[in-house]
């Protein structure tokens, strides 16, 4: 007990290097925690010691470690990044040691200058926690570490004494408020253009749609509530169970991961038949959010053939033979469309091709368990003897029941796979017999192709919130699925979702299956129902104020400036007239700093400001007058030089001098507006003076 | 052509300069240029803006711009943080050549507090600055040193006055020519030379000491006079005499002997030496209180004592051309 009050009585008499060194290593700790969740363990554990280390070290007023602990420290630092990430440069592995580094910049920090690096070091910092999260509480968050970092920044050129980290933050803040128009400005108008290079990488911690698939792959997007589409239907929204969005289509397998057919990714086959569309048309609105990904989720099935083409805001898409619509690049913008789909279709040829072979393969010597099982499920007497038509879907339905009646378990935890031993479908599908959507799609794929069935894994989403968000169905992230589909002679290739065997709710309501409420969640329910509903209630607010977030600030795009540019006025704004705007406001900012300066740098006091015109006016009139004489000595220069004539002058002279230095004279006599009209008398009478003057001569 | 050059330069950078003995900072004598960790932290904005275009990270843009605001704000805050404060100088201490010149500078501020201002010596090695804060509507006092070389009448070294307040991406500075001199006395020989003629013959320092007891000898009666000690008043006398007037007992006084400290007498040395030896000479005297005279060839200071003899001794000794006197 003792010890605590003599190390809180410490604490707030700490000289001030201790305290700034302490503040800065809180400050790096709140920018690097984010991070916490995705960068490897030992980095996060090895930052938080040395952050201690030297929140010891400042404690104790102890020496910093010297050049060789801290270049060994680089050194298994950089081993332990080569290990993990295979290698020093990529994304993830830049953001590891970026972590590191500034951690061990802060065990060499010296003079308080030094500081600067671990400043900027600090804001790369904040940008990179973008990559993985760009949501309100991030930006919140982010807020204030950039405000600790500038507050920081501040103490740093603050020599003297010891200021308080108050005022310190109070400074940080005033500069910073008062730079927020320059920012809102250049936010609105600075000109939102394409990537410059390279394409922006889909693979930082990026737990979507992607254009592979490995097991286990997805378990983390269950947890990103982000929205990834909204859409609005004309009439009534269909059931969620029939929304199937179709993204990448996975067809070939190596055992372990599963990617898109190289030859049905190229945009330029086209022999393919269009989709044979049934029932009713359904068209919708459709705002895609920026997903990262070449292909573009469009709602199960557009009716266009394979090979056609779509403009969407300057991007050509193109429909492939599986029907993906594929873009150039990543998409990175905002989308916004109008389509049209038919919930109920098939595709494909109807008949055998050759093309269908691949769609047939299976890593060799892979599996064997499975594809021994497929076997034994062949020579079935019930399913043996069927002919070509109806063999596929018989097969399908012994499949289907063999994974409802089968001890499968559907979870987002299952575990990881093929850590003791390279067949990952015999693992999953005869041992452990756990998994989600991409587990038992893949599963099944391999049990088709093993039963000499052709088929494929799609992904994409499925389903959306039961309730209407302004007006918008909403898909989330965690809505992305994977589901396959077969082919059967007679039809073509047809969906089947083997998840909704196992866990039809997933399916049924379109929502992904999160935990159950935990027991404190569910007691208060019980407990206090309206509390909870209380609860629930702000959660739901501040999802919507998240979404407000996601729809005017993250999805700001170019088509939202030349929104903005139009509602000023510009009738088809283009890029030029974004640089005219930019243009008048910088002039407009220049000529208003222009006009402060010179308001600043005029006489202070109305008289210096009444005497200067004077004089002026009576140099006009050929007089050497000076500002240290009286009024009475100009008059009396004036009557010398221009005698009677200067007499009206003279006179106005004299009752500027009565009113200034007189006894008795009032401060109206100095008023801004009295001093004005004096002035503009005085002018005429100079006007009327020369005139004479000019005359005569 | 390249000597006119700089000579115009320095004409200009003087006449934009004028000599004052006071310094009000404003837009016409403030410059601002972006510093060091300014130049980095405007690569690290465009470092920024890169991955934020390449990533399309529309919070990476608002970061980017959030701090571009910033810097441009302190840009501004910088300064601001000099405009408007002005500074004035108390007239400096002479100072003996080799040792330091104090200067006091006093800071007045008549709007919001001022943070971080440095005051710099312009003179050869650029030296630290000294630091002060300013608070608001207020004034403080910062503490300067210069060294003083050389003897002479030393016209006072330029001021740099500087902030990087409040980010440090911007430094902001002023340049004051201070119109104030400042006296630079030779520097005392070390260690202190004996007086002259003390030095010659023990003899002459007793009968200096006889001479100082004699001052205390009675040598005849005066009237009283107002500041007398009243140990001097003759009480007996007082009693006797008709009028009532004290009579006080007359000593002689101390100061009977003139000393001359001569230029001539430091013959045998460096010119620089032998006016090191007269000013460390001069300290003596004054300190021993007794008159003395200086004699620097053809110039006399006439014997006396006391501040003012000290001080213009020491300045006939500063001023001394810095060719030997014949």
């Amino acid at each position: 007990m003792n010890a605590w009050a003599a190390i809180k009585a410490r604490l707030q008499h700490l000289p001030r290097e201790t305290r700034d060194t302490f503040f800065l290593l809180f400050t790096i700790a709140a920018t690097a925690l984010p991070h916490a969740s995705h960068l490897p363990l030992w980095c996060t554990a090895l930052t938080g010691l040395m952050l201690l280390w030297r929140g010891l070290l400042a404690w104790n007023g102890r020496a910093l470690p010297g050049r060789w602990s801290l270049s060994l420290l680089l050194l298994v630092t950089a081993g332990l990044t080569l290990l993990t990430h295979r290698t020093l440069i990529g994304r993830e592995a830049g953001i590891t040691m970026l972590v590191m580094l500034m951690a061990m910049k802060t065990l060499e920090l010296r003079a308080r200058r030094d500081a600067f690096v671990v400043f900027f070091l600090g804001f790369f910092l904040v940008l990179t926690q973008y990559l993985y999260s760009q949501s309100l509480l991030t930006g919140l968050w982010t807020l204030v570490s950039v405000w600790a970092l500038l507050s920081a920044l501040v103490l740093a050129q603050m020599p003297v004494g010891q200021p308080s980290l108050k005022l310190a933050a109070t400074q940080a803040a005033r500069t910073t408020a008062i730079g927020l128009p320059v920012m809102v400005l250049l936010f609105l108008l600075f000109p939102r253009i394409a990537p410059l290079w390279g394409i922006p990488s889909d693979s930082v911690g990026r737990t979507g749609l992607s254009n592979e698939m490995e097991l286990g792959a997805m378990s983390e997007i269950a947890n990103d509530e982000s929205i990834a589409m909204r859409l609005r239907f004309e009439g009534p929204a269909p059931p969620p169970q029939s929304l199937y969005f179709r993204g990448p289509v996975l067809s070939r397998f190596d055992g372990r991961k599963w990617r898109p057919l190289p030859g049905n990714n190229n945009p330029f086959i086209t022999r393919a038949p269009a989709p044979r569309v049934r029932g009713q048309v359904l068209r919708y609105e459709l705002t895609m959010e920026p997903l990262r990904l070449s292909v573009l989720p469009l709602l199960e099935s557009s009716p266009e053939a394979p090979g056609s083409e779509m403009d969407v805001q300057g991007l050509l898409l193109r429909r492939s033979v599986d029907l993906q619509w594929l873009a150039p690049r990543p998409i990175t913008e905002r989308l916004r469309l109008n389509q049209q789909a038919f919930l109920d279709y098939d595709s494909g040829p109807l008949q055998p091709t050759l093309g269908l072979q691949a769609y047939l393969e299976l890593p060799q010597g892979m599996n064997p368990r499975t594809l021994g099982w497929a076997a034994e499920l062949r020579r079935r007497p019930e399913l043996a003897g069927l002919d070509e038509q109806a063999y596929a879907p018989a097969m399908v339905a012994a499949v289907l029941r063999h994974i409802t009646t089968a001890e499968f378990i559907y979870t987002l935890a299952p575990g990881r796979y093929g850590e003791v031993t390279p067949h990952l479908i015999d693992e999953f599908w005869l041992d452990r017999r756990l998994g989600f959507c991409e587990h038992f799609s893949a599963g099944f794929v391999v049990v088709m192709r093993a039963l000499g069935i052709p088929a494929r894994i799609v992904t994409g989403f499925q389903g959306a919130d039961r309730e209407l968000q302004d007006g918008y169905l909403v898909v989330r992230n965690s809505q992305a699925h994977a589901w396959a589909e077969v082919w059967q002679a007679g039809r073509g290739w047809v969906r089947v979702d083997p998840t909704a065997a196992v866990a039809p709710d997933r399916v049924n309501l379109g929502q992904a299956l999160s935990p159950p409420p935990g027991a404190l969640a569910g007691a208060l329910g019980q407990v206090n129902p309206a509390l909870w509903q209380g609860l629930r209630a702000i959660a739901r607010s501040w999802e919507q104020l998240n979404n407000r977030w996601q729809q005017y600030v993250l999805n700001y795009s170019r088509s939202d400036q030349f929104d903005l540019l139009k509602k000023l006025g510009w009738r088809s704004p283009d890029w030029q007239s974004l640089g005219q705007l930019v243009g008048a406001l910088i002039g407009l900012l220049a000529g208003a700093g222009a006009a402060w300066a010179a308001w600043q740098a005029r006489p202070h006091d109305g008289w210096s400001r009444q005497r200067g015109a004077i004089l002026r006016e009576l140099r006009r009139l050929d007089i050497a007058a000076a500002a240290h004489q009286a009024p009475r000595q100009w008059a009396a220069l004036l009557r010398a030089r221009h005698g009677t004539a200067a007499e009206p002058l003279a006179r106005q002279l004299l009752a500027l001098e009565l009113s200034r230095y007189a006894a008795g004279s009032t401060e109206d006599a100095a008023g801004w507006l009295n001093r004005w009209r004096w002035l503009r008398e005085f002018h005429a009478a100079g006007r009327m003076l020369r005139h004479q003057t000019m005359k005569t001569s | 052509m390249v000597q006119s050059l700089r000579r115009r330069a320095r004409a200009w950078w003087q006449a934009r300069h004028p000599l004052s003995d006071t310094h009000q900072m404003g837009q016409r004598n403030i410059y601002i240029l972006p510093s060091r960790p300014g130049m980095f932290y405007c690569i690290t904005l465009v470092v920024l803006l890169l991955a934020s275009i390449n990533d399309q990270l529309s919070l990476g843009y608002m970061l980017t711009f959030l701090l571009a605001g910033a810097g441009f704000a302190s840009m501004h805050a910088t300064h601001a943080n000099l405009r408007g404060l002005s500074l004035d100088l108390k007239s400096p201490q002479p100072a003996f050549a080799g040792d330091d010149v104090q200067l006091e500078v006093r800071l007045h501020n008549s709007g919001r507090a001022r943070y971080g201002i440095g005051i710099q010596v312009r003179q050869g090695k650029e030296a630290e600055p000294a630091w002060a804060d300013v608070p608001a509507l207020g004034h403080s006092m910062l503490q300067l040193r210069c060294p003083a070389a050389t003897r002479g009448l030393m016209s006072l070294p330029q001021l740099r006055i500087s902030t990087r307040f409040p980010l440090g991406l911007f430094g902001a500075w002023s340049v004051w020519r201070p119109a104030a001199r400042v006296w630079v006395y030779p520097r005392p020989e070390q260690p202190p030379p004996a007086l002259p003629g003390q030095a010659a013959s023990s003899g002459e320092g007793q009968r200096a000491a006889t001479l100082m007891v004699r001052g205390q000898d009675f040598e005849g009666v005066r009237p009283y006079r107002q500041g007398d000690s009243i140990k001097q008043v003759l009480w007996k006398k007082a009693a006797s005499a008709p009028d009532d007037q004290l009579l006080v007992r007359e000593t002689l006084a101390p100061a009977s002997r003139q000393r001359w400290l001569d230029l001539a007498d430091t013959a045998g040395l460096d010119w620089e030496a032998r006016l090191s030896r007269l000013t460390a000479w001069v300290l003596a005297a004054e300190q021993l209180g007794q008159p003395y005279g200086l004699r620097l060839g053809a110039q006399e200071l006439a014997p006396d004592h006391g501040p003012a003899q000290r001080q213009a001794c020491l300045e006939l000794l500063a001023v001394a051309p810095l060719e030997p006197l014949r």
